[in-house]
């Protein structure tokens, strides 16, 4: 053998070998990763299809509730078949198909990166939280892994909303309406708009996680007030809230440490927000089962319907999920709730509805989130909110409201989220 | 028929709030271009205790019953990110009509004064009290018009926040919002948004207008009585009208020499103190610009003696008038010349709040030194009351003001009970505890005022406490003022906000003050009341 051939024979052979070498781990990682998960597998899928022979497309009142009630929570149930608890004589949905999430290919890359490398420290904070992103347990086995994965779910990074309800005593049948304009974005976790996972350290020196700037709309009380909150990765820190009270023309720093202070009078606490709006780590989780149900995924929020002291939604349509339960306890004893029940989606770990305990353990509350798909600035699909109903099955009270998108994964200023913001986009 | 009318308007606005639609808010027209908001308001005042001799000056116990109109234009001509450009309008109209309904009440206040009382006519744009043109472009925000400015951070309590007057003729902080009680004036006002190290701003200010406070008028329910009655009925009024007409008159003409100037900086920095870091909100201010009320002119003074008569000076108008007062005879007319100057002090002033963790609420702090601050000055030694006092000349002095609040949300487990929740309660007292000290530098024995007469030092405390029930819709607050010198007060009020439109307020304000010449809060002695406010906004 020719010297030369024989020293590239070694040569290639050696670099064949350091390659093997360095990729062997990746491989055998990403291996361990399945991702996008989906609700059914073939089996459930076909049975699913079955049902939906039956049931897509039909219109589900309080007088044929009963038929679906397999696939119904508690609360939607109760509700469904009381509907004057709620101000009407009959509440209705419509049945969908299931339709799967389209996983952002931002979001996929993300996952398969960073989830084999995923895990929890001693005090089940995320390690590396704020350097990595995606769903960091895409097959996971307790409650605190399903609420990482809740905590990951960043809908396109940045959001626009428009978010208008109404606080309904559906007893008086007394409404009052409110509205705001809201921007979101998170600056870790990130994993559709560069720069992904996080805003780079110089760029984001006070540590911040996410943050949000809102501007309200209604009531007339609160035109123009406008919001600031920041949620920081420390988990330990409390996230400081600025508010500018355009009636008193004043930015005031506000105390987040009450979180289960109801919003503006509606029927959600703070910490409701989004389903969860604070760190994981403030809860114990517990896993609980699946749960095939119905719950709104693709919801055309135009067909959302009700009339004036309805406090729940009609005209939703719902569809079936094989949701993940999870029984979520504070671990601050006074908690206002006694405990919550997350309903997550196995897809992308949105939360679709929660229902909330007092302490004595009754059924208070239910939180339904109604999602549709809507398209990206990037040109991927995120879900997002299309509308939504707190129902207080206690007082017979509601608080539904609808979103208007406005835009996913828009490149919004940082600047944005400075107080010197709050006076300027006053109006 | 007065009587009808006012009752008449009562239940109209019940009326409204039965039948107007349950949704709705601020409307637009022009293409979206221009946002339409306004309200009309019904705000009642019924004394509960007044004092016998409060008693001679009134037929029935209202004290206020005032019709309030206010509509809000906002026009964004250019509406882009990086340049916009919008015009705000703020304007307002009032009727007052306890004069018209009670009698007594009517003849106790100069008709000069009344006229400026009854009606938003006190000066001739005072139905304007905001409109000014609003330019964005990148960092730069530039505002020109009538405006209103809000430097305070703290509750109840203004130190640095001396840009705008107040009208406090018809309530009192707290009542009555902010943007309502303030006095809009003309100026030129800019704002740079820089991304320096802690997102500083900065904001300049030139203000070619002034307007003093509008103290309570003689005879009114918030004013001083006037003089005792006489068989010469109307008028009898007092010095305190007086006074009032006189500094009206001298109010400074306008020049641009009369400007004021302020500049602020704020800043937003993160400061680590035993490891636990604190995002710090911070304001460094300077303001120059005259004080709210006026010194007498040396030019005009006269000689400070009781023996003095010459309506022509300043003392004699005053000892005149207190002369024909007790004998009954007409009184003289102000002489053309102005008695009274208005003179320029400075103020530095800072804020500081912020989120402390520990405590689980928000600390916020502010301080304002007065530099040469204008007073008038008297003879410490002469045997009446400060009041009372003949004029000897003028002074300056400084001043430090200083307040400090903690906001705390108070989780209350009784609201929050399990079988509470029909009460729809939010379980938490957003509570508010304060501290105002004032320390007048130098001498002050000399030092003519009329509240705190040589005085030094002022310490108060203010709590503040609310809460929300039936989802918000009703809202129970309760505040307390209590200065040492055993002068205060403490309102309760339940605010009911039914649905989009109506809104509703009854509260109940008690005063109590051991001297009642302490300060100006304490002379509502005496004037303890029950309010209703209740209105319809859009």
């Amino acid at each position: 053998m020719d010297m030369k051939v024989k020293r590239s024979f070694v040569s290639t052979g050696l670099r064949v070998l350091i390659i093997l070498a360095f990729s062997f781990p990746v491989l055998s990682r990403a291996g361990e990763v399945t991702f996008p998960t989906f609700s059914y597998n073939e089996q459930e899928l076909a049975k699913v299809r079955e049902w939906e022979k039956t049931w897509a497309g039909k219109k589900v009142t309080t007088e044929t509730i009963d038929q679906v009630k397999d696939f119904l929570s508690e609360p939607v149930y109760k509700a469904m078949k009381n509907p004057k608890t709620f101000g009407t004589d009959s509440l209705w949905f419509e049945v969908v198909p299931y339709r799967p999430y389209a996983a952002s290919k931002g979001m996929t890359e993300q996952t398969k990166k960073y989830a084999p490398d995923s895990k929890l420290d001693a005090n089940e904070a995320l390690v590396n939280f704020g350097k990595v992103s995606g769903y960091p347990f895409p097959q996971p086995k307790t409650g605190i892994e399903m609420a990482w994965n809740f905590d990951g779910n960043t809908r396109g990074d940045t959001h626009h909303v428009m978010n208008e309800g109404e606080v309904v005593d559906c007893k008086t049948r007394l409404e009052r309406h409110a509205g705001h304009l809201r921007w979101d974005t998170y600056w870790a976790s990130r994993t559709d708009l560069p720069p992904v996972p996080a805003i780079p350290a110089d760029q984001n020196q006070r540590g911040i996680f996410r943050s949000y700037f809102q501007r309200h709309i209604a009531p007339v009380d609160f035109v123009d007030t406008t919001m600031l909150e920041i949620r920081y990765l420390d988990l330990t820190r409390d996230e400081d809230l600025w508010v500018y009270t355009a009636m008193f023309r004043r930015i005031r720093r506000y105390a987040t440490s009450q979180r289960s202070d109801t919003i503006d009078g509606t029927d959600m606490i703070y910490d409701d927000q989004d389903g969860w709006y604070t760190s994981p780590t403030w809860n114990t989780y517990k896993y609980i089962g699946r749960a095939d149900l119905l719950v709104g995924r693709h919801v055309d929020n135009k067909k959302a319907e009700r009339k004036t002291g309805q406090g729940f939604w009609n005209g939703i349509q719902r569809e079936r999920a094989n949701n993940w339960a999870v029984e979520v306890v504070s671990k601050d004893k006074n908690y206002i709730y006694g405990k919550q029940i997350w309903y997550l989606d196995p897809e992308t770990w949105q939360m679709n509805f929660k229902v909330m305990y007092n302490r004595q353990g009754e059924l208070w509350k239910t939180y339904e989130m109604f999602y549709d798909e809507y398209p990206t600035a990037l040109g991927q699909k995120a879900a997002y909110m299309a509308c939504e109903h707190t129902v207080d099955f206690i007082r017979s009270h509601g608080s539904p409201g609808k979103y208007t998108m406005k835009g996913l994964s828009l490149d919004i200023p940082l600047t944005l989220y400075q107080t010197g913001s709050l006076k300027v986009k006053a109006y | 028929m007065k009587k009808k009318i006012f009752f008449g308007v009562i239940f109209i606005l019940i009326a409204v709030g039965a039948v107007l639609p349950r949704q709705g808010f601020a409307f637009y027209l022009l293409g979206d271009k221009l946002r339409v908001k306004g309200s009309l308001y019904e705000f009642i005042i019924y004394g509960t205790n007044f004092k016998k001799s409060t008693n001679e000056y009134r037929d029935t116990n209202l004290g206020l019953v005032r019709t309030k109109a206010t509509l809000e234009l906002l026009y964004k001509a250019i509406d882009c990110p990086e340049n916009a450009l919008n015009f705000f309008g703020f304007y307002r109209y009032w009727y007052e009509a306890t004069p018209d309904i009670d009698k007594r009440y009517r003849q106790s206040i100069t008709p000069y004064l009344r006229r400026r009382f009854q009606k938003c006519n006190y000066y001739s744009d005072d139905w304007i009290n905001e409109m000014y043109a609003d330019w964005y472009h990148g960092p730069w925000n530039i505002r020109l018009g009538k405006q209103i400015v809000f430097w305070s951070e703290v509750e109840l309590i203004r130190t640095v926040d001396q840009i705008n007057q107040l009208d406090l003729r018809y309530s009192s902080p707290g009542i009555d919002p902010w943007d309502e009680m303030k006095l809009g004036l003309w100026m030129l006002r800019g704002f740079y948004n820089s991304q320096l190290p802690g997102q500083l701003i900065f904001e300049f200010m030139w203000i070619p207008d002034f307007r003093p406070v509008r103290t309570p008028t003689e005879g009114t329910f918030w004013g001083g009585n006037p003089g005792p009655p006489t068989p010469n009925e109307p008028p009898y009024y007092g010095q305190n009208a007086a006074i009032e007409e006189q500094w009206i008159k001298s109010r400074p003409k306008r020049d641009l020499k009369h400007s004021s100037f302020a500049a602020r900086i704020r800043g937003n920095s993160e400061v680590r103190i035993f490891k636990t870091p604190y995002l710090l909100d911070w304001t460094l201010s300077y303001y120059r610009g005259m004080n709210n009320t006026p010194v007498a002119r040396r030019k005009y003074l006269g000689v400070p003696s009781t023996t003095n008569t010459d309506p022509n000076t300043l003392n004699g108008y005053g000892n005149r008038l207190a002369n024909q007062r007790l004998a009954g005879d007409p009184y003289t007319d102000l002489p053309s010349h102005r008695f009274w100057n208005y003179k320029f002090y400075h103020i530095i002033g800072g804020s500081l709040q912020s989120f402390v963790p520990k405590l689980k609420g928000v600390v916020r702090g502010e301080v304002a030194y007065e530099i040469n601050k204008p007073e008038s000055t008297a003879d410490a030694k002469e045997n009446a009351p400060s009041y009372a006092k003949q004029i000897t000349g003028s002074c300056t002095r400084n001043t430090v003001n200083a307040g400090l609040t903690y906001d705390v949300p108070i989780p209350v487990e009784l609201l929050r009970h399990p079988k509470m929740q029909w009460l729809g309660a939010n379980g938490t007292l957003d509570t508010s505890f304060g501290y105002f000290g004032q320390w007048r530098l130098g001498d002050v024995k000399n030092v003519r005022t009329t509240f705190g007469y040589q005085q030094k030092v002022q310490t108060g405390f203010t709590i503040s406490s609310r809460t929300g029930l039936r989802n918000n819709a009703l809202t129970p607050v309760v505040r307390t003022l209590w200065n040492t010198r055993k002068w205060g007060y403490t309102a309760f009020a339940l605010a009911y906000t039914p649905g989009a439109h109506m809104r509703y307020e009854l509260g109940y304000l008690m005063f109590y003050a051991k001297n009642v010449w302490d300060s100006r809060e304490a002379q509502s002695e005496g004037k303890d009341n029950v309010y209703l406010k209740m209105g319809y906004e859009f």
